[in-house]
This record gives structure tokens, sequence and C-alpha cells, in this order.
């Protein structure tokens, strides 16, 4: 590599807290080339979106501090000049964007004029250069027509064209370096490869350097082309990417690259070998032509009579007693919903849904009795499914008591042989869900789904906002728990390869309909529908070889799908 | 108990405001209850030789046009200002607590006619309202305390109703339907307390409304009557001598704003230790 065009010493940040300082960056140390893509990785609360913030001084708080080390950039040492030489830097030299582009756009400002803001104060040009240059970025970063959509608000656009948007602004100062923190962590596979792409696109066209902040190893594989692994604000590793997949030195890496859920062939092994399910067993659930609208709000006072958006359509599924079922899909492919209406938790507007045997439309008393006994739900943010002001024993001792599936005196002892079920100490009965881990807070969750002693699991995207190590533990949990309580498991996700890991047979959802269904292997291996072909394409793989979009389907199929996605729905 | 405490005052000893605000309230307290053996007049005994005397060693805050010890007076009207404080604000935090929590998780038409009454209270300024209710009822405490539980509610519905719209979309309320938990039980158990923290904090700065209003109401000779000592009575009869006996109002007025002040650090300090931002 020739001369770094930023170079970092040592730098470390110091967080005053009031147990006395905390070190959380540790003498970290790299370079970035001109053109380069360097790959940050790590779980959270490793470091590396507050590394990116130290780059340009941005600290989330007034506690954090940079203690020591240098951030050289054009021979200036950026941890050492003035504030008005910094804002300088932000923006012109450096710019950044973030995970999620809504709370970082200005929901009251034209996208175009957000873009044209920082080509005004940065560039010096009055407002009618600073539109056409504005109107040329926004081609740039793929907006189809620019002079219309200069105009539009950001709730006007899909969260793919949103974050579009916001490289478009971290584009509009010409910036030599790119600091990208999670750009498609909030988003579905499809746009996600298109985002990356975009970004490649730009190294290429601008000669741009970017530091693409990710914990999917799968996208460091397929955009970076060197990896910096960082935990704890250490930096354990740092290297071209083929050596850092390929051979990683450091105990950690190995484990992080052994739990990405890839998509090889591995997985065939994982996946628990089934009796075949006795042809003449009754389905679990049985869903027939299932709808579910929703009334529109929002609608202006004349546009006439109340409108409907329908979020399932016209569905149907059986689901066999111990069977792993998968449903995979993008954002709004009513995959929730589903879950939601067959658990009875939202009315259903057609069709029925049976409960092993009980019909939630016609004996919905009946139906929902035996629901609340013997189904429980997972859900994806496990802060948020438990009550914060409860500890997890009262969170379990309350549904034990309100089940009646224990007497009153057992239910300290169930309590503890349910945190030993899901692998958490029999201490944390005692610990509110803030004070401990996401992974912890998910299998707390799972204990409190378990205490129903359910017959069928609903996990409704249950890993999604997990570490990979993490993600792989909770899987290696479920799939346990499945052999040994005889569950039947629908498991919602996004995340194709962890379905594949896990379910026997997977359905594909798109626009509220199944637009395919089949064992699993049999789906993955070869798909009948272009949308599944397109939606497995989009998985990053961690093989930095096997490029983002096949061959076989190229650009052409990836225009095509995202134009499905990203469509309006009507 | 003292364990359990121990988080509560480190908590407490970081944030100079709530400290400030607390200590504020404590003292008024301590005022409250013992100002029958700190006060060193009878507040109510008219004494006709010592009419309009300034502030002096004997009478610290001077005396009144009746020849009442004001440093007396003022120490007995605490009593009565707190109690108007904390009662005018108990009675509107439940009702509105129980209406909010009511209207935002059942919606549908329970929302409705609470939205569409506490529309009806709103068109109207709060004071006309409050005084054609005391007009009814007749002059007094009593009056006021009724009115006020009937016109206060509004802000507390309104502010638990937003959060319980939030909250019954959360996870684990939808967690708690799963499993079969009665209405009440989710409303009460598990949406209520973590919808709360931001109404206790509005109670707060609501308390001084409330002092202020019934200083007001006092003011206009509807709340508390002659000759008991009551803040707002002082300043309202000090009102006619304030050219010549500034002291009759400056020392009550001067009350009022303390024990508001102190409401509002301790509002002010909860608000930060809550997490709420208003």
């Amino acid at each position: 590599m020739s001369e770094p065009l930023l170079s970092v010493r040592d730098l470390s940040v110091v967080f005053a807290g009031e147990d006395g300082p905390r070190t959380l960056i540790d003498s970290l140390s790299f370079d970035l080339g001109k053109g380069e893509i360097l790959g940050l990785v790590g779980e959270s609360g490793s470091g590396k979106s507050l590394t990116c913030r130290s780059l340009v001084r941005l600290m989330p708080s007034p506690k954090l501090a940079i203690t020591s080390g240098t951030v050289m950039l054009d021979g200036k040492d950026l941890t050492t000049v003035s504030e008005a030489d910094i804002r300088e830097v932000r923006g012109r030299d450096i710019g950044m964007i973030f995970q999620n582009p809504t709370s970082h756009l200005d929901p009251l400002m034209r996208i175009g004029d957000q873009i044209a803001e920082g080509i005004r104060v940065h560039r010096g040009v009055d407002s009618k250069e600073a539109r056409a240059v504005a109107l040329d970025i926004l081609a740039q970063v793929g907006f189809p027509h620019p002079a219309r959509q200069y105009n539009g608000y950001p709730h006007e656009f899909s969260g793919g064209m949103r974050q579009r948007a916001m490289i478009g602004v971290a584009l509009s100062c010409d910036p030599r370096i790119l600091i990208a923190d999670e750009p498609t962590t909030a988003l579905d596979v499809t746009i996600q490869a298109q985002i990356l792409r975009l970004l490649m696109d730009l190294r290429e066209s601008r000669g741009l350097s970017v530091i693409l902040i990710t914990h999917d190893l799968g996208i460091v594989a397929q955009t970076c082309d060197r990896i910096a692994v960082l935990r704890q604000g250490r930096l354990l590793e740092i290297g071209d990417k083929r050596d850092v997949l390929g051979r990683p030195q450091h105990p950690y890496t190995q484990n992080l690259i052994a739990s990405h859920p890839s998509m090889p062939e591995r997985q065939a092994l994982a996946v628990i070998a089934q009796e075949p399910v006795p042809l003449k067993a009754r389905p679990l659930v049985e869903i027939d032509d299932l709808h579910v609208r929703f009334p529109v709000t929002g609608r202006g006072l004349f546009s006439g009579g109340p409108r409907e958006f329908a979020a399932v359509k016209g569905v149907s599924l059986q689901v066999m007693p111990g069977e792993t079922v998968g449903i995979v899909g993008e954002s709004g492919s009513g995959k929730s919903t589903l879950a939601r209406a067959l658990l009875g938790l939202t009315p259903i507007s057609e069709g029925h849904v049976t409960f092993d045997g009980a019909d939630i439309v016609t004996e919905r008393t009946k139906a929902l009795r035996k629901l609340r006994r013997e189904t429980a739900m997972v859900f994806q943010d496990p802060y948020n499914a438990l009550n914060p002001r409860l500890t997890i024993g009262a969170t379990l001792a309350e549904v034990l008591a309100v089940q009646e599936s224990v007497p009153k005196e057992r239910i300290p002892e169930r309590i503890g042989e349910l945190l030993d079920l899901v692998g958490l100490e029999r201490e944390f009965a005692s610990r509110k869900p803030l004070s401990m881990s996401g992974g912890q807070c998910q299998r707390a969750g799972i204990a409190r789904a378990l205490a129903v002693n359910p017959k069928l699991i609903v996990a409704d995207e249950c890993v999604a906002a997990l570490d990979v190590t993490i993600q792989a533990q909770i899987v290696d949990l479920f799939r346990d728990l499945k052999q040994r309580l005889n569950l039947t498991l629908l498991f919602i996700a996004h995340d194709l390869a962890i379905v594949r890991n896990l379910c026997e047979r997977v359905v594909v959802m798109y626009h509220g309909q199944i637009v395919e269904e089949g064992p699993t292997e049999d789906v993955f291996s070869a798909p009948r529908e272009a949308y599944t072909q397109a939606l497995i394409d989009a998985i990053p793989d961690i093989d930095p070889d096997k490029p983002l979009v096949s061959p076989r389907g190229g650009d052409a199929l990836a225009e095509e799908t995202s134009g499905l996605v990203t469509g309006e729905i009507s | 108990m003292t364990v359990a405490l121990a988080p509560a005052w480190k908590a407490v000893r970081r944030r100079p405001t709530l400290l400030a605000g607390l200590i504020l309230l404590i003292l008024f307290l301590f005022i409250a209850l013992l100002a029958p053996v700190i006060a060193p007049y009878d507040p109510i005994l008219q004494n006709g030789d010592l009419r309009l005397q300034p502030p002096s060693w004997g009478h610290p805050f001077g005396t009144d046009n009746f020849g009442r010890d004001i440093f007396s007076r003022v120490l007995w009207g605490t009593r009565i200002d707190l109690q108007i404080a904390v009662i005018g604000v108990v009675f509107p935090f439940l009702i509105g607590t129980t209406v909010g929590t009511l209207a935002g998780y059942l919606g549908g038409k329970v929302d409705t006619v609470f939205m569409r009454l506490i529309d009806i209270i709103l068109a109207f300024p709060f004071l006309v309202l409050m005084l054609s209710i005391i007009a009814i009822l007749g002059p007094g405490l009593q009056s006021f305390y009724i009115a006020m539980a009937l016109v206060g509610w509004v802000s507390y519905a309104r502010l638990i109703r937003a959060q319980m719209l939030v909250l019954k979309t959360v996870d684990y309320a939808t967690a708690a339907l799963s499993l079969g938990f009665s209405g009440p039980r989710i409303m009460f158990r598990h949406l209520l307390p973590n919808a709360i923290a931001g109404s206790v904090v509005f109670s707060m700065s609501d308390c001084v409304l409330v002092l202020l209003s019934g200083a007001a109401i006092s003011y206009l000779g509807l709340g508390v009557q002659p000759p008991l000592a009551e803040w707002g009575v002082m300043v309202a009869e000090g009102q006619s001598f304030i050219t010549t006996a500034w002291w009759i109002t400056l020392f009550p007025g001067l009350s009022i704003v303390t024990l508001a002040f102190g409401f509002s650090l301790t509002g002010d300090g909860l608000g930060d230790l809550l997490g709420v931002r208003e």
C-alpha cells in the first residue's frame, strides 16, 4: 500500500464514569489508503462506532475523551486541531452515513435541498449551482428521476432510497473519506446488496476511501479490501480480507467466522434429522385462505369511504406437530401479521385458522383458551419484549400463576427449572432486563415462552437484533429445546441462512402471499421462483470469491426485484 | 429499609436540583407541622395597638391592618397552602391516570367518549370553569378541591393516554396478551408503571399551578375565608396597603414563590432521574 490517506496511531478513548475511568478504546492503530474500503468488524460494544466518531471528534457524550494517540490527515493531527478546523474536516474531508437514515435526515426538508445545503456551505457556490450539483449527486447515488425526486421529503421514500439520499448528503461536500456506520443493517437483503454495490461503484468512480463498520462478516467479505477486527476496544487483527477470513490468527476471529450463519454446504448436517411425520397425523395449525386487512387511516376528509390495506392475502398453510417451519420474506411481506393472526392477536378478515382442532373464527372462545395455554411467542427486540420494571423471576412467576400450570408452592422451583432449560444461571431470577445483555434477555424471553408449556412457539425475528455469536447460541438453544420438549416451531426471519440452518420446511412470502414453499434444501438449492432466487443471491457470502449477485441473474434480476420490493404497496 | 434507600439517596445526591427542591419541600413540611410550636403569636389574634407595624425584632415580618403578626400568619398559612397543593393534585392525578389508562388501552368508544369530554372541559378557560363550579358549590376550600378534581384530571388523562397508545404496541404488551393475561392486569401491572413517569414529573409542576390558582381563588374571596391565614388571602388583604405597608403582601407572596420553586425544582430533578423530557 502506498502512502496512507488517514493514519491512526495509538488512539485511546476513556469514559470518565462515576466509578472511575474506563478505557473504551485501547491504543488503536490503523491506516486507510486512498480508494480503499476498510471493514471494521466487531460485536456490539466493541467500540467500532466510537472509533469512527473519535476520528472526527464527534463524541456521543461529554464524558468521553481522547486521552492519547494521533489521527493524521494531510499532515494534520485531527485530535489536536481547533474546533473550527475539525468542523471543516467533517463533511469536506470525512463524510459519515449511519444505520438509520430516517433519524439522520431532516424530515421537514426536501432531500435535494439537504444535499444542496452541504454544497453551498462547504463549496461556497450560489444556490442555483448547488442545485445543479445536487441533481448530479442524486443521479450518482441511484435516483432514477433526480429532477422530480429532488423535491421529495424523506418519508416519501423507501428505506433503501433514504439510505441513498443520506449517502448523497455525505457526498455533497466531495469528501475523500466516507465513514459508513452499519449502513445496511436496517435494510432488506436485496436492498442491502444494492447499497453495497453503490458504495463500491462510488469507490471506483470517485476514488473514495471508505471505512465500513459492520457486524456482518458476509458484508466485509464482499465489499472490503482489508478487515480490522475489534473487541472491547482493542484491535485483535488487521489484514487483507482473504488472510483474515481464510487464516484467522486470533481465536475470537475464528469463533466469529465459525458463528457466521453462512450459506455454504455444511448446514445440511446441521438440520435435525427428522422422523418423517406420519401421514395420518392431524396438523397442529391449519391456515386456510387467510386474509388480514387493516383500515388505512390518515386519508383526506373527502377521499371517499374507508380504504383497506391487505397485509395477508389468501395464505394457506399446514404445520404438523413437531415440525420446524421457517417463514422468510422482506419487510412488509406479511410474515409477522400471519403469525399474529394465527395466535389470535390480530382480527382475521377472511378465511380460517385452526389450532389443534379449534377454529379461531367460529369457536373463538375455545380456540383462544387453547392458544393462550399452548402457544407462546418470542420477539425480535429482547429488551422490548420484557417488562423493564419486573425482575425475570417476577415475570416468570406471573406467567406460572396466571396459567395455573403448577401449584403455587412449586413456582420458585419451576422458575429455576426454566432458567436451567434456557441456559441462564438461577441468580438471573432477581435481575431486571436492563442489567442483562441482549442474548441473556432473549434467553429470558424464551424461558417465559416455555413457562406456558407450549406445543407451538412462534419466534418472530428472534435473533435479528443479536450479535452473530449470540445468534448462533440462540439457534442452538432452539434446536436443543425442540428435541427435548418436542416443540413445534414457527420461525420467522428475514435471514435466510439461519432459516436454512434450523428449519426443515420453508415458506417464502412476498406481498402477503406465499410464493414458494417446500423442504428447506429443495427451496434453497433449486428455487422455482425468481424472487426466491434473488433473495438467496443477495446474501453476502463469507467467501470473498463468491460475488454478491450471481452471474446468472446479474444486474437485470437485481434491478427487476428491487423494483418489486421498493414498489408502492397498493 | 436502609438498604433499599441507599441507592435512592445516591441517585438524589448526584442531582443538585432534585436535592435543593426536596430540601425546600421538607423545610416547608416541617414549618407546617411545627407551626403551633414555632409561631410566636396567635395568627388570628387582633391587636389594635399594633396596627401596620413595619418589620422589627418583635415582629420580623411586621403586622397587618388588624395588628396580627405576619410572621405567625405566614407560618400557619404553610399548613393550608401545602394542603391545597397536595390535595389539589392527588385527586386529579388519580382520576386522570385511570381515565387515561382506560382510554388509551381500550380505545374505540371508551376513548371517543373520554376524549370528547376532555375537549369540552378544555374548551372553557380554566379559571372560568373553576369559578363557575365553586360559585355553584359555594365558596370554601372543599369546593375548590372538588372543582380541581373535576377540571384538573384532563392533563393527566391526556399524558397517560398518549403513553398507553405507544406502550400497548410494545412487544411485552403483545407477549402478555398472548400469555392470556387479563386486560386489567396488562393495563395496571404491566403498562401503567411504565407510562407513569411523565405524569409524576408533571404533577410537580402541577402543584405549582394548583398552588397559584388556590391563592388566586382565595384572593377572589372564593377559597379560604378570612380570618384564616392563607397566603393568597393575605396578599389580597394587603393589597389596599401596598404603598404604605408593603410587608403585608411581600412576605406571603415570597412564600408562594419559594414553595412553588421547591415543587418546580423537584419536578425538574425527578424528570432527570426518571429520564423524562418535557
